[in-house]
């Protein structure tokens, strides 16, 4: 078996739109389907047989269960391009890569892509379990009285909808709030996460006007760019938000450096370099590895979103790197808070030593070199559309840096995801 | 000698409830109660109900599975408790009683598939600042194998018993009212949670079902059955108990219908302490400690 190398070749994504606004009506499927769309126009896919579309969506219509098998159908892509849906939280697009990368180097397809869609304005709405209980069992009756007597135990309560929760179900707790314990541990400031916010919508803001984004993004229903974005905000106004997570001297999280609520999809288009090549696609950046990891949080005592410090040290010794030896950082900002505690766990030597077993603590990095285009805080995190994003916002940058010391520019990409989990990558330029 | 009294159907709770509540207010006019507990052992043997069983393991947060929780063993053998708390020569009547501690030990997994012969019978009677408690002593054996046993504390408040041992006992349920472990996770507890553990559990005590009820015995509302709380803490840890463990719970405040507490653990050595506290307060309802059962103790 020959080696085979997984490179980017490109991605698209919709603009990130604010929930219940421009997207309302559009659903997984039609976002998903926009993306695909975009992407088989930028490099020529359409009526092409792509090796296989992975993606997903955090919150799922359960008659979604093809959601990117019905988005591949209704998109210019050939019929014959086999689809498979994933879900892993918010690392979602991220695991999508990593799952397409994979097949690629194993030389089980030449091409795929791999992205995923959330709409929060367009999520699903659950039926109480007593009433779904009562009708499953209604359903299940073979004669009349017992199908009434199944309905007779409907109570009024039942008729109360269960809309999707962000909340973990084993801790009771959002997102928000397992966050608000991890900034008070870690001992996160108020200050610290409102810079980190600015420089976000800063840096998101420059790259949306030199153009960086114009081969990334195809406009959606009217939007042409993302809407969180504020390059005009100013450490004062977000110094002015009231906190919403956190109590006491702990409330320094606020709706200015915590994502909201976005709809939007994202996918990135991934091929075998020699079949790149062979067929004059571009080749952005390479998939060198990836990690996934999970963290004791129910009972443990560990950090809802810290999964990513376990799978970082795990991913750097496979591949003989230091954490100092990548020219991009991409971090998901769920919070800023969680891209702060990331760091600094990594550079605290007790952690490292008792928590993640090594032998001395990570250290610091270039600040310079994180998120330098932005990242969730500034274009909205639709939870499973987030990889894609970054994967594809990464492979550009890497690409255009080119070479750094006579070697190929590096990046890393790190998501943290609900059920304590994360997902780690490292890319370089081709 | 011990007279053993073997049931070949559950006892029914509601009606024990009655005749024990009018004993009681008999018994108060009159001044007049038994002077000791009763020597006598109830036996019921029976089968497992899959659907009960899934019902509860749901209410409770257990994964759905053959094998049972150690609560629901205890579930099971409750209405043996009340019928010997309730029989007419047991010198307390159930109202006003107020379940304290709990110890179970579960020697080995149990199937629902299994069929439970049950046994309950009065411990000795031990001492308490404020009463007396009185220990019902619980067993379930699959044929002649032990593989359940425990012990409910309830005390009755200014009373005593002729014969009662000192309150700490070798083997007895040894916990602070509080502990020192944080506790993050939080459980809301709907209105209706007491109607609903009332229907799996068979615990159908006014108390737990109405906020008249609990308004009865000094509540503002209803207040939730401390058997469900008890599970719930087990339900958060059995992932991570051996297949033999033992439960102690302390019972310090009850835990008033709606409201939401906080629920942490805390693993040392191979011992958990776990706590349940107020949401918002740092008063605590429920402190337990979970570890390895000891061995089969020798059957005589």
């Amino acid at each position: 078996m020959t080696d085979h190398t997984a490179v980017v070749v490109g991605g698209n994504r919709i603009p990130f739109a604010r929930a219940h606004g421009a997207y309302s009506r559009a659903s997984n499927v039609d976002m998903l389907t926009a993306a695909l769309d975009g992407l088989a126009a930028r490099f020529g896919l359409a009526g092409r047989r792509v090796g296989e579309v992975v993606g997903g969506a955090v919150f799922k219509h359960s008659r979604d269960f093809n959601l990117t098998r019905e988005a591949v159908l209704g998109s210019s892509l050939d019929p014959h391009t086999p689809a498979c849906d994933l879900q892993q939280a918010c690392a979602t697009g991220l695991e999508a890569t990593i799952y397409v990368s994979n097949k690629i180097r194993l030389g089980q397809m030449v091409d795929g892509i791999a992205g995923g869609a959330d709409s929060v304005s367009d999520s699903p709405m659950a039926i109480s379990d007593g009433l779904r209980r009562a009708l499953l069992a209604a359903n299940a009756a073979k004669t009349v009285p017992a199908r009434l007597a199944a309905l007779a135990s409907i109570r009024p309560g039942h008729l109360v909808p269960d809309p999707p929760g962000i909340t973990e179900p084993r801790t009771g707790l959002s997102m928000g709030e397992h966050q608000a314990l991890t900034t008070m541990r870690w001992g996160i400031t108020r200050g610290e996460q409102d810079e980190l916010a600015l420089a976000s919508h800063q840096n998101l803001a420059r790259a949306w006007s030199e153009g960086f984004f114009d081969d990334l993004v195809t406009p959606y229903l009217g939007v042409t760019k993302d809407q969180g974005v504020r390059g005009d905000t100013t450490i004062e106004k977000l110094a002015a938000l009231k906190a919403v997570f956190g109590r006491g001297e702990g409330a320094t999280m606020t709706a200015g450096n915590s994502t909201g609520f976005f709809d939007g999809a994202a996918v990135t288009y991934l091929a075998d370099a020699d079949y790149a090549a062979e067929h004059h696609l571009p080749a952005l950046a390479r998939v060198v590895d990836a990690e996934v990891a999970a963290v004791d949080y129910t009972i443990g005592g560990e950090d809802l979103l810290l999964a990513p410090t376990y799978a970082i040290p795990r991913l750097l010794a496979r591949n003989g790197l230091t954490w100092q030896d990548f020219d991009y950082y991409e971090i998901h900002e769920a919070f800023a808070a969680t891209v702060l505690a990331t760091l600094d766990a990594l550079a605290d030597e007790t952690y490292c030593r008792e928590r993640l077993g090594l032998p001395e603590a990570l250290g610091e990095i270039d600040r310079g070199a994180l998120n330098v285009n932005g990242s969730s805080l500034a274009a909205g995190h639709p939870f499973a559309a987030t990889g894609g994003r970054i994967v594809s916002t990464l492979a550009k940058l890497l690409h255009q840096r080119g070479t750094v010391d006579g070697r190929p520019a590096r990046g890393i990409v790190s998501i943290c995801a609900a059920g304590g989990q994360g997902a780690v990558a490292i890319l370089e330029a081709c | 000698m011990t007279e053993r009294v073997v049931l070949d159907a559950a006892p029914q709770l509601a009606p024990m409830l009655v005749s024990s509540m009018v004993r009681g207010l008999v018994r108060r006019a009159t001044g007049r109660r038994p002077g000791t507990l009763p020597d006598r052992e109830v036996v019921w043997t029976h089968g497992q109900d899959v659907d009960r069983v899934a019902a509860y393991q749901r209410l409770c947060g257990f994964a759905v599975r053959d094998l049972v929780p150690a609560t629901w063993i205890h579930v099971q053998a409750f209405p043996l408790q009340m019928e010997l708390m309730s029989a007419p020569d047991s010198p307390f009547a159930l109202a006003g009683i107020v379940h304290v501690t709990n110890s179970m030990t579960l020697y080995r997994p149990v199937s629902v598939r299994e069929e439970l012969t049950l046994s309950s019978s009065y411990g000795p009677p031990r001492e308490h600042r404020r009463g007396v408690l009185l220990d019902l002593v619980g067993e379930a054996h699959v044929g002649t194998e032990l593989v359940w046993r425990g012990v409910s504390a309830y005390l009755v408040r200014g009373e005593t018993l002729p014969g009662m041992l000192p309150e700490a006992q070798p083997g007895g349920v040894h916990l602070p009212p509080d502990v020192e472990v944080d506790a993050d996770t939080v459980w809301r507890l709907r209105a209706d949670l007491g109607r609903q553990y009332a229907r799996v559990s068979g615990d159908m005590n006014p108390i737990h079902t109405s906020a008249l009820g609990g308004k009865a015995f000094g509540f503002p509302r209803a207040i939730i059955q401390g058997m469900w709380t008890h599970a719930r803490v087990l339900a958060a840890l059995e992932p991570r108990l051996p297949d033999a463990y033992r439960m102690d719970v302390r019972f310090t405040k009850p835990i008033l219908l709606p409201s939401s507490v906080r629920f942490g653990a805390h693993l040392d050595g191979d011992s958990w302490t776990a706590v349940v506290r107020e949401r918002a307060g740092s008063k605590t309802h429920l402190v337990a400690r979970i570890s390895g059962a000891d061995r089969v103790p020798n059957v005589p």
